[in-house]
């Protein structure tokens, strides 16, 4: 507890439901309020702007499955972030592994002989085993060598990067596509379903959800759910505990890395049909991903709601862009607000202030008493 | 339940959001789809001043979105359809498939897609190119380098910038059959740091002369620096080294989008005519232009100079590369065309036979170009 002023500030470590959501909305009207001002500046009615982008995304038959369209890929890299997290294991990677599964599917699809029947389910394998082993290899890196894990996974993205970008350049060249960067499309057989008029590849969906709600069980439920949890909280916890960090960190990694890979193939099987430019694979889903599992704070569950959100983000851009006619860095600027506001809100939500004028400071307390830190949300705060 | 609050103002906003105003529409609305900020001074800069020459020329209004990711396209066109759009261009070859898709889609609604080669009875194709303009850069390089290596730092090793870097190669040699031509590649359409790295690095290997693919006036300036030339690309970037720049290419998109838009809003184009409708537009359709500002085919400062040049050629005896360039000019802006400088016999720089005497290069071997001309050195995906 510190005081400042008549204020008291004390920590609350299991904030309410109510709570969270009343902070994270003042956060997005604070974003809203801020943004309005570079919206009028622009010279853009603010109120004006907010109908067009809620109209254009939750009420437009359209726009709507889009929201749900961006969300695939980042609640399949986020549930894997989510738990990464939860072990303490800093995956910045998850672009990367998108891009190694996208890779390893489209080999499936376009370079093996696996007959048509058995392409997708092929496909969405070894996109998964892709993913898993471009999240491995910096796990192993962490435990064997003690390399930093954040460095680790952030390099192997640009290695995916450019391996991606010679393979379309090079030996994977679409003879069909005249020269240009591209692969050739997929057959239909390696073509992920729609669901008709929208790009909402339901396969990959069904199983984002499937695995968010697996991550749950398996977190709350099972041994190595435990043993997760506990090397979350504390490493030398699990050492004493005669929990192996070895075995925990890598199935971890192989998850994470291979539910990303996931979303890899749903990307170049469900929207592009080919492998192309990585920079037009993935927008920043890998990256975006690491906000759905900081906001999910934990729960897997949450990431479904997280991700949505975050497609809305995506969505919304797109419509000022059209709608308003405003520039693409304009309503970049709008989209980060908002995720700043939210996640600098965050530490507001693990504080009571309380008005308390009367009461006298007993003794001093030192500096940063309050600056007791919580440590990551996600990694204690949740419940799942 | 203070945030029951923060839900009524969520509320209003949702209130506000459904009232729409509602317009009606009398002038032909046309959608232009970018793939890059308009701001980029390059391809899509030159793409949006087109746009707006088009819109004061002709009773029409327009739209644009800029920064379209190449799979994010078929969202956009509905958001254009949903604004009142009846004609849609975009403006980037990875558009293609997504662009068909939407014009089977919208049967009465007119495409147009800028680069590609998929047509429908709704979707016309269009491309404004250069090769010739960069063979008269080409003459204007071999008589200017003294080291005999002239620089070429190309965006990405794909048949365009293919054809491009051979057409100014064959220039050079025209006037300097020793010189070469130094490429590095940047693997990006914009990239202003990378562009520095290879224009140094082309310095250091002693080029002197300087010509590039890339969206922004980087290699002109750090050419200028040195006190070396260059040849301006795409926008007018003379105004960046009023010394350095000897001439350039120039593009004018709204020749194509004027001459189209007038049929259209004349009912000579409709949906249903629009099959085998490709410009393919050069110098003599006036679509690109030579030199570093518009209006001034080459830089007075280096008129003398190339004046003072001599070079014999079998056509026209000896005379000043300035003679020969302006000859070739006018042979290229004549209808048909005099002279291409894809005439046979030409061998690529492997010595096979590429086009046969009495032949010129039809526009599809021109649009599928990957052999390399003689004279380039430097690394060369797909050679075939």
């Amino acid at each position: 507890m510190m005081r400042v002023g008549p204020f008291e500030i004390e920590r609350r470590p299991d904030p309410p439901l109510t709570w969270i959501l009343g902070v994270s909305l003042l956060a997005i009207l604070a974003a809203m309020a801020m943004s309005g001002v570079i919206f009028w500046s622009y010279g853009v009615d603010p109120l004006r702007a907010y109908g067009v982008i809620i109209r254009g995304t939750l009420f437009n038959a359209k726009a709507l499955p889009e929201v749900v369209r961006f969300a695939i890929p980042m609640l399949l890299a986020g549930v894997g972030l989510v738990l990464a997290f939860r072990a303490l294991f800093w995956n910045i990677g998850a672009e990367g592994q998108i891009l190694a599964g996208a890779t390893a599917a489209t080999w499936v699809a376009l370079f093996s002989p696996v007959p048509d029947a058995l392409k997708l389910p092929m496909m969405f394998i070894a996109g998964f085993v892709g993913g898993a082993l471009w999240g491995f290899i910096p796990a192993l890196l962490k435990l064997r060598l003690a390399v930093n894990d954040v460095i680790s996974t952030l390099m192997m993205n640009y290695i995916a990067l450019y391996l991606v970008s010679w393979l379309v350049h090079g030996p994977w060249k679409g003879p069909e596509m005249r020269g240009f960067a591209f692969t050739n499309e997929f057959p239909p057989a390696a073509q992920i379903p729609l669901i008709a008029g929208t790009r909402i590849h339901w396969i990959t969906l069904v199983l984002g959800i499937a695995l968010a709600l697996g991550v749950a069980f398996v977190l709350a439920r099972t041994r190595l759910g435990f043993e997760i949890r506990v090397q979350g909280e504390s490493s030398d916890a699990a050492r004493y505990a005669g929990i192996d960090p070895m075995r925990t960190t890598l199935l971890v990694m192989l998850f994470a890395g291979g539910a990303a890979g996931l979303a890899g193939v749903g990307e170049v099987g469900g929207i592009h049909h080919r492998l192309l430019d990585p920079n037009q694979i993935s927008l920043g889903f890998g990256y975006a991903a690491i906000i759905v599992a900081w906001l999910a704070r934990g729960s897997p569950v949450a990431a479904i709601l997280t991700s949505l959100f975050l497609g809305f983000i995506f969505t919304s851009g797109d419509v000022m862009k059209v709608a308003l006619q405003m520039p693409a860095r304009v309503t970049d600027v709008f989209n980060g607000l908002i995720l700043f506001w939210l996640i600098g809100s965050e530490r507001l939500l693990f504080y009571r202030v309380r008005w308390a004028p009367g009461r006298a400071v007993r003794e001093p307390l030192p500096v940063g008493g309050a600056g007791a830190d919580p440590g990551p949300p996600g990694i204690s705060g949740g419940d799942q | 339940m203070r945030w029951m609050k923060t839900w009524l103002v969520v509320a209003l906003i949702l209130a506000f959001a459904t009232a729409g105003p509602g317009l009606a529409q009398t002038k032909l609305k046309v959608g232009f789809i970018y793939v890059g900020p308009i701001g980029d001074y390059g391809w899509t800069h030159a793409h949006n001043q087109a746009r707006l020459i088009a819109e004061k020329t002709l009773p029409i209004e327009t739209l644009y979105v800029e920064s379209v990711p190449e799979a994010q396209v078929e969202p956009f066109i509905d958001k254009l359809i949903q604004q009142g759009s009846k004609v849609v261009l975009t403006t980037s070859f990875g558009f293609m498939d997504g662009t068909l898709a939407m014009a089977k889609r919208y049967p009465n609604i007119l495409f147009g897609h800028a680069s590609g080669f998929k047509r429908n009875p709704n979707m016309f194709t269009y491309m404004a190119d250069f090769y010739q303009i960069y063979y008269l850069n080409g003459l204007m390089a071999g008589a200017l380098t003294k080291t005999g290596k002239v620089a070429y730092v190309g965006a990405f090793p794909i048949p365009e910038v293919k054809r491009h870097l051979g057409a100014f190669a064959l220039g050079v040699r025209a006037v300097n059959p020793k010189a070469t031509v130094n490429v590095r590649w940047l693997f990006a359409w914009f990239d202003p740091a990378k562009a520095k790295e290879a224009t140094e690095a082309l310095i250091a290997e002693g080029a002197d002369v300087f010509a590039f693919t890339e969206d922004s006036p980087t290699v002109v300036q750090v050419a200028a620096k040195k006190g070396l030339p260059s040849f301006s690309h795409y926008s007018p970037m003379q105004r960046y080294a009023p010394q350095g720049v000897v001439s350039g290419q120039l593009v004018h998109w709204e020749r194509i989008y004027v001459d189209f838009l007038s049929k259209v809003l004349a009912g000579k184009y409709n949906a249903t005519n629009l099959q085998n409708v490709d410009y393919w537009w050069l110098l003599a359709e006036k679509a690109a232009e030579v030199g570093g500002e518009f209006g001034v085919p080459i830089n007075p400062v280096w008129v003398s100079k190339l004046q003072a040049a001599k070079v014999n050629t079998k056509e026209f005896g000896t005379l000043s590369v300035y003679d020969l360039v302006m000859r070739r000019l006018a042979q290229m802006s004549k209808t048909p065309v005099a002279f291409d400088p894809f005439t046979g016999p030409i061998r690529d720089r492997k010595g096979v036979l590429r086009v046969p005497a009495g032949h010129t290069m039809t526009v599809l071997e021109l649009t599928t170009m990957e052999w390399a001309a003689p004279g380039i050195v430097g690394p060369w995906p797909k050679e075939p």
